[in-house]
């Protein structure tokens, strides 16, 4: 091993990946590990991928953007200690919300039937129209009948009282349907408004 | 006291003969240039295995400090296999942290003052940037970099909470990673 900047047999990405995830075995992990220990090259995108993950970790533990994730991923953050306000939203239903300053994160329950459903796509329904947001090909877990969407806690503290809907499409071969429509009607809390 | 070896920026070698033969006096340039190239990559080793950026540090600081006390000491015999040296010495601290058996105060006390300050990678701290990009991604890709590195989770145990396989989280892992490094280092924007 050296600390040239350039490096014979360069370990490749995935393996960086892989072996920061903790998923090689342990011979690869120590290989992987002798090596980078003696190589400036690898090292530092090791340091990279490093870099990286925790502007993820900083940016997913501050709800610092909008996000589908499962019902799992919400206990972890619950276990974490992260205050999380849930809302459940029945099909074709609405809900009456708000967020104070002490919540972590807001994430809502689209119940949905989502057998048979190959591709889903979730609409952000802005009001008086002002507009849609659509995200494509979101993930699910059809037997787990709904999905799970994360708000930035930050923008939805800067909410005037609004009305907004989010909705969830089925697309299949070029021809979509809509599975459901859900309400949000957005209070700001007493604390928020201060 | 031998003629020191210069520095070339290709040989870890040099580094440990030199802070070896230095003994009983100190190669104090030398020994800087051994923590200055190692330090940053046993903070990586104790980030990976002991997730905390603390305890990374703790880590750091004993390895170098171990590291240079073998050198001092002639312990390594081959000095061509130094990283193989720091290796060993990244897992057995890992296992007395791990352990509660940590010796770092007897280091310090005595080899403190051969370790100097060591700049160490700080995160990205744009992280508007990162935030702007992640929102770039399809969803599944933000998704997946999310719940994955949230808490480094691997991909068996993500792709059953997301009902995918784990060749699928990865295959999405890795277009998502690469996308996101191509935005933030401007390449996409």
């Amino acid at each position: 091993m050296n600390t040239s900047s350039s490096c014979q047999s360069p370990l490749d990405w995935r393996t960086l990946v892989a072996y920061w995830l903790g998923e090689l075995d342990p011979d690869s992990e120590a290989r992987t590990e002798e090596h980078y220990l003696g190589c400036a090259q690898c090292s530092r995108r090791l340091e990279e991928l490093a870099s990286l993950a925790q502007g993820i970790r900083a940016l997913t533990r501050a709800s610092g953007v909008n996000a589908v994730i499962s019902e799992a991923f919400v206990q972890r953050l619950v276990e974490h200690g992260l205050q999380v306000r849930e809302y459940r939203v029945p099909l074709n239903g609405s809900v009456n919300c708000t967020v104070a300053p002490e919540d972590d994160f807001v994430v809502s329950r689209l119940e949905a039937p989502l057998a048979g459903v190959t591709r889903l796509d979730l609409v952000y329904v802005y009001p008086e129209g002002a507009g849609e947001m659509r995200y494509e090909d979101i993930p699910f877990a059809a037997a787990s009948g709904g999905v799970v969407v994360s708000t930035p806690i930050d923008t939805v503290l800067a909410l005037p009282t609004i009305t907004l809907q989010m909705r969830l499409l089925a697309v299949d071969n070029g021809s979509e349907r809509v599975i459901g429509e859900y309400t949000f009607n957005h209070t700001p809390s007493e604390q928020a408004k201060d | 006291m031998p003629v020191a070896d210069p520095i070339t920026p290709t040989d870890d070698a040099v580094l440990a003969r030199r802070v070896a033969q230095a003994s009983p006096e100190t190669d104090h340039e030398a020994e800087a240039e051994l923590c200055r190239r190692f330090a940053p990559r046993v903070r990586l080793y104790g980030l990976r295995h002991l997730r905390d950026e603390a305890a990374a540090a703790d880590l750091m600081q004993q390895v170098i400090l171990m590291t240079l006390e073998r050198l001092r000491a002639g312990a390594l015999r081959e000095p061509e296999r130094l990283a193989s040296f720091v290796f060993g010495m990244c897992r057995m601290v890992v296992l007395d942290l791990r352990r509660g058996t940590a010796r770092r105060e007897s280091l310090l006390e005595t080899y403190g003052d051969a370790l100097l300050p060591v700049e160490t990678p700080q995160p990205d701290p744009d992280h508007e940037r990162l935030a702007h990009c992640l929102e770039r991604l399809p969803e599944r890709e933000r998704t997946i970099l999310m719940m994955s590195f949230y808490d480094d989770m691997p991909a068996e145990a993500l792709a059953r909470e997301l009902s995918l396989s784990p060749a699928n989280v990865r295959v999405i892992r890795h277009r998502g990673l690469e996308r996101l490094r191509g935005c933030v280092t401007g390449g996409d924007s």
